[in-house]
């Protein structure tokens, strides 16, 4: 696995890109703005699930969410660049398997949202709160945004992981 | 550089360095802050330039009350990352660009705020589009300063110099 991401990573040029003096740095400025999109948008849209900030109908804060999908495949794009550059420095530390695992959530959260609720949730207008269902699922997407952004400090931060590591 | 290495050999800048769940603690809590905080001005300037015609100005920008509650965080934290390692900060240029973009940043949301949240402004003349524009520039800039601070320095700690 490792050496397939290396190998994928050297031969398309983006091993050099990523060890060129700014091109880390510039990787990581593009994957947090991508985080800021994905907040400003779900999370946003998410906060008024939850019932916060009523005056504004659903539908409206809805128009927001394919910037936040525009964000998602910022971070996808450069997440990529990072794994496939270091591998051996992504794969087997916790604090990735974790952000992934929160993103796995997130996602199945937003299938479950987009099949059982979202169409409940459309009319909801000015003022009114939304199904308890609704609130939950909010509070979940919420939860997994933010702790997808702790893990992703903790990737650097704490290095090796094998100090903090509950299951290595 | 003598003020810094006080600075640094300080309690509470030591407990700040060294003790893990301190730091990581900041720095978690000032990455949390700026996505609200930045993710924010980037729904109101999405929705000023025009990218999002069904979005109502004067609601969105309701959202600038937790937005300063996220500055609030900002700030709090942002003071233990420097008061942790002083000299880093202080001595790189990209630190005062990164305030000075920060500081201009915020002197528009607070002008966005007060004109569509306070004073329930429905018009977006030309000038608020273009400022959208600078605010959108400025908060790309303070993310991306933010990120070139842990590349750029020269100096990590002033006490090594005496």
């Amino acid at each position: 696995m490792i050496e397939a991401l290396l190998n994928f990573s050297q031969s398309t040029g983006i091993y050099s890109l990523m060890n060129s003096p700014w091109g880390w740095p510039l990787a990581e400025s593009i994957h947090f703005f991508g985080l800021c999109l994905l907040i400003g948008t779900v999370g946003l849209f998410d906060l008024r699930m939850m019932g916060f900030v009523r005056e504004i109908p659903l539908a409206q804060l809805h128009a927001l969410i394919p910037f936040g999908v525009l964000g998602y495949l910022l971070n996808v794009t450069t997440g990529t660049l990072f794994l496939s550059t270091a591998p051996d420095q992504y794969l087997y530390n916790p604090a990735v398997q974790s952000k992934f695992f929160f993103m796995l959530i997130a996602g199945i959260n937003m299938l479950l949202f987009y099949g059982t609720t979202a169409a409940a949730v459309e009319s909801v207008g000015v003022k009114n709160h939304t199904l308890l269902r609704a609130k939950i699922m909010a509070g979940i997407s919420l939860a997994c945004w933010c702790a997808v952004i702790i893990c992703g400090r903790l990737i650097t931060y704490y290095r090796p992981p094998y100090h903090w590591c509950l299951w290595c | 550089m003598e003020t810094l290495a006080r600075l640094e050999e300080t309690t509470l800048s030591i407990w700040l360095r060294e003790s893990g769940p301190a730091f990581f603690g900041a720095l978690t809590l000032h990455s949390l802050a700026m996505g609200f905080v930045v993710g924010i001005n980037i729904a109101v300037a999405l929705k000023l330039i025009g990218f999002v015609p069904r979005l109502e100005i004067t609601a969105v920008a309701r959202f600038f009350t937790f937005h300063w509650y996220g500055v609030a965080f900002i700030f709090i934290s942002g003071i233990a990352l420097l008061l942790a390692y002083p000299a880093k900060a202080l001595t790189n240029p990209v630190f005062y660009f990164k305030l000075c973009a920060l500081s201009i940043g915020l002197l528009i949301s607070r002008h966005f705020q007060n004109k569509f949240a306070i004073q329930r402004k429905n018009t977006i003349d030309r000038r608020s589009i273009g400022l959208a524009y600078l605010c959108l520039a400025l908060w790309i800039a303070v993310v991306t300063t933010g990120r070139f601070l842990a590349y750029t320095h020269t100096t990590l700690l002033a006490s090594r110099f005496y």
